[in-house]
């Protein structure tokens, strides 16, 4: 119990300190210009926060309720959704500022509603089949996504930023409200999902434990799987699809701080806020041109990730 | 009037796309009772207690458990009358001991998943019980099977369960441990009066527990009675097609098979 305490002393410490970081550093070292400060930076870091920490946080939801380790907060066709939805958005050309995450926003939301119902049958949702259902709304998108990229005259790289994770989203006072408002809902579904934990702890169990332990299944299922939805459908249309922190943070925090999900989730919120924190910030300083924040996270979480396993075995 | 635990009535049930499994089953089990499930694979033994478990939905017929429609009940209500054990478990993630256990009360814990000293201590009580008390900070992983099953059990009493619904609970034990199980439980059932319906392939384990045992083949309803009277070379043969030589055991009379 000591030993919790310590390590999670250590995090919050280790978050001040690259939030401070991230607020002062730039391409060319230190800088504390108030403008920049302020009007570039803290939006980065306030998007990473948010974006990182709800990716891990509904992987770790996720996770459990579909009893399968390897789901991430894409597997469900969310982010194919969004990704279509930029892509539309742009055809608005100008008004794309706001249309693009709408539209983002949007997308996901048809794709939701299209694996829920597609896993829907006699009263139950199938796991098997939401994951199944998801990967193919998934792979439809996508090709829809590919269509737009082969006959749009855009440059490809900005849709490929939106795609891959960008944190530079412009803000300005109509963004910024809608930005605050979804942040707030954001906010009280992170808190609904929480009163929860208990019952994610059943659920990664199986259905039938679960089930006989007194949770209602499909009453749960369902608020789960639309919340978590939700939540990543908003993050998405902010951020873009930053890959790779939904996978492989809930397994970090789960290694580090044990599997209990009243732990897992706030601090896999944490660790997730952290860890694209950093890649945004080797993401812009790095590399003369920035890069998308999902090379950089699949770049150094991929070996990573093969550590953590080779340990385990 | 003796109080029935379990009133089982006209029940038919069938898979989607298979052949009707029960076509009118009525069973009743009484209240303290040691009830036995046997039968060849395939007959449904399984599937009758996933339906008392309310796991499953019968087409028709009704259960009645101590007196309320089992399908009415809230999912939280049933949890505080039924463990269940199922016949295999698995955790994708590394529990502790402690927290698994824990997972027992959630039909207590209030809406926002909070745990109350109450709860601590009915966990660390069927620790004790189940002798697991020494393992509650190990991962489930570092467990042996039999460790394992302990552990289960311990989360199924924390349920405070009246019924216990287990599925082939000593299968892949060595004869020590199966003993050893019987013997615990038969212990729990004395000190929380519960009853226990127990599915089992091990004939002579089911004739030295069982008040009662039922016979099914294939969904239909063989016979259901004390051992004496179940454990016959005639009624075996018939259903399992094999011919077993039944002998009473000298040192608890109870019946016991050979083949």
């Amino acid at each position: 119990m000591k030993n919790k305490k310590v390590k999670m002393f250590f995090l919050f410490s280790f978050l001040s300190l690259l939030i401070f970081l991230s607020l002062f550093l730039g391409v060319d070292g230190f800088s504390f210009d108030k403008t920049i400060v302020l009007k570039v930076r803290l939006p980065r870091v306030i998007l990473g926060f948010l974006s990182g920490g709800s990716l891990a946080y509904a992987g770790a939801v996720l996770q459990g309720l579909l009893e399968n380790p390897l789901c991430d907060p894409y597997i469900l066709g969310i982010a194919s959704g969004a990704a279509f939805g930029v892509c539309l958005g742009y055809l608005t050309k100008k008004l794309s500022y706001f249309f693009s995450p709408l539209f983002a926003f949007l997308g996901s939301f048809i794709a939701i509603f299209l694996v829920y119902n597609l896993a829907f049958y006699k009263g139950k949702t199938n796991k098997i089949a939401l994951i199944l259902a998801g990967v193919i709304i998934s792979f439809l998108f996508s090709s829809l996504t590919m269509l737009f990229m082969v006959f749009s005259k855009r440059p490809l790289n900005e849709i490929i930023y939106l795609i891959m994770g960008n944190l530079a989203f412009v803000f300005n006072k109509f963004t910024l409200t809608i930005f605050v408002i979804m942040n707030f809902i954001s906010i009280i579904f992170l808190i609904i999902i929480y009163s929860k934990a208990f019952e994610l702890n059943c659920l990664s169990l199986g259905t039938e434990v679960a089930e006989s332990l007194g949770v209602n299944y499909q009453q749960s299922i369902r608020l789960l799987f639309f919340l978590t939805s939700f939540l990543v459908a908003i993050q998405v249309a902010f951020a873009g699809a930053i890959s790779f922190v939904g996978l492989i943070i809930p397994h970090l925090t789960r290694f580090i701080f044990g599997a209990n999900y009243k732990t897992v989730l706030p601090l896999s919120f944490i660790l997730g806020a952290i860890v694209v924190i950093i890649a945004d910030l080797i993401a812009r300083t790095i590399a003369p041109i920035e890069l998308p924040i999902s090379m950089v996270t699949t770049f150094f979480g991929a070996p990573f990730f093969l550590y953590l396993l080779r340990r385990n075995l | 009037m003796p109080i029935f635990a379990y009133e089982i009535k006209n029940l038919y049930f069938q898979y989607r796309k298979e052949e009707p499994l029960f076509e009118g089953l009525s069973i009743k089990i009484k209240e303290k009772e040691w009830f036995s499930i046997i039968g060849p694979n395939g007959s449904g033994k399984t599937t009758l207690l996933k339906l008392m478990a309310g796991l499953l939905r019968p087409q028709k017929g009704a259960i009645i458990l101590f007196n309320n429609n089992l399908f009415s009940l809230t999912s939280k209500e049933r949890a505080k009358f039924i463990g269940y054990f199922p016949q295999e478990s698995f955790f994708i993630f590394d529990y502790t001991v402690k927290e698994i256990v824990l997972m027992g009360r959630n039909p207590y814990v209030n809406w926002f998943s909070q745990v109350s000293k109450k709860d601590i201590e009915v966990v660390e009580r069927c620790m004790e019980l189940t002798e697991t008390i020494n393992l509650k900070d190990k991962k489930i992983s570092e467990l042996s099977s039999g460790e394992r099953k302990r552990v289960i059990l311990a989360r199924i009493l924390a349920q405070e369960p009246k019924v216990l619904l287990l599925d082939e609970f000593t299968t892949h034990l060595d004869i020590s441990y199966q003993l050893e199980f019987i013997n615990l439980l038969k212990r729990l059932k004395e000190a929380k009066d519960l009853t226990i319906v127990f599915l089992t392939h091990d004939l002579n384990l089911a004739s030295i527990s069982s008040d009662r045992i039922l016979l099914i083949d294939k969904g239909k309803y063989v016979a259901c009675d004390i051992p004496e009277k179940i454990l016959k070379e005639d009624l075996i043969a018939k259903v399992y097609k094999i011919k077993p030589i039944v002998k009473i055991h000298p040192l608890n009379n109870r019946p016991l098979i050979i083949f």
